[in-house]
């Protein structure tokens, strides 16, 4: 708590709170990220799940660099929002329920792909795939209604 | 441009009542907005990167099958953002940066249609693995830096000026 409130306190929660443009920019930057992640996320898996099946997917996985260019961007500009107000986003069921589904969602996708190099099962490439649309799908709709519900 | 009839007409729609009477409608349609255009960026990041040589042996013709996935994407994101648009005409169509991000959705579709019209067939035929002709990449760029901007004026209409909401 005591890190949260140094954080919070600091020049970049001033940045974000007190400056004219550091809340809209640094937002604009997180919905840049969060298109482009989810864009790369969302595509891989509808290939995994049988869309387009003339793609090879090992050829489709160079997007990757295009995806974790986005997620640079979302863990930067997430930290900078976070120093806005990080003593109460840690306490809010939005914000805790969105980082646990990126995390998850991460995870499922280096699982997916593993699944596909191994050759597994089209059933369980699928099924994979679909927990992992969920997952990041989770964390897109409670990141937006992290400004309506607490 | 003389928007006001517009507005006056848009608060008088069905439209306009369902956004205002029911407090769940604005969330709803933000998180529809932002999931629509996640989709549709992801089909055209997968196109445009493609056509850029990155990702080259992606097979183009197949990675075409994302442009009605494109489509259908951006038709959620034009009734989600019709919806907002009734929910507060005077607001939206006096935000200056509302109207940019009309503009530039303007020419994000002439510029798809030029990729539609101009480069499509040709980008078919490419072989895994083959460059694309200069001008498509041209396209391809113009798409993803125009969507991307578009997004960012999205994001930034609260802070426009022009408008109060």
């Amino acid at each position: 708590m005591d890190f949260l409130l140094w954080y919070e306190n600091g020049p970049l929660g001033a940045f974000v709170r007190e400056s004219l443009w550091g809340y809209p920019i640094t937002l604009s930057s997180h919905a840049v990220g969060m298109a482009t992640v989810m864009g790369v996320v969302l595509a891989l898996n509808f290939r995994v799940l049988g869309y387009a099946k003339n793609i090879s997917i090992l050829a489709f996985d160079r997007l990757f660099l295009v995806g974790w260019i986005g997620f640079a961007i979302n863990l930067l500009s997430g930290l900078v929002l976070f120093a806005g107000s990080a003593s109460s986003y840690v306490f809010q069921g939005t914000f805790q329920l969105k980082i646990g589904a990126i995390l998850v969602g991460g995870v499922l996708m280096k699982l997916v792909m593993n699944s596909v190099r191994e050759n597994k099962s089209l059933t369980v490439q699928k099924a994979l795939a679909a927990t992992c649309v969920a997952c990041w799908v989770v964390g897109l709709v409670t990141g937006r209604l992290m400004a309506y519900l607490v | 441009m003389n928007w006001e009839p517009l507005a006056t007409w848009l608060e008088t729609t069905i439209l306009h009542e369902w956004m205002v009477n029911f407090y769940w409608m604005f969330p709803l349609m933000e998180t529809l907005h932002f999931l629509g255009l996640s989709i549709m960026f992801g089909a055209l990041l997968l196109i445009d990167c493609r056509v850029l040589g990155l990702g080259k042996f992606i097979n183009m013709k197949a990675a075409m099958a994302f442009i009605p996935v494109a489509i259908a994407a951006f038709a959620i994101n034009l009734i989600s953002g019709i919806l907002f648009l009734a929910a507060d005409p005077f607001n939206y169509l006096a935000n200056l940066v509302f109207q940019w991000k009309i503009a530039l959705i303007i020419i994000a579709g002439i510029n798809a249609l030029w990729f539609w019209f101009g480069e499509h067939e040709e980008l078919s035929r490419l072989a895994d693995g083959q460059d694309a002709p200069y001008r498509a990449k041209v396209v391809a760029l113009i798409s993803l830096v125009i969507w991307v901007l578009v997004i960012i004026a999205g994001r930034m209409i609260p802070y426009g000026p022009g408008g109060s909401g």
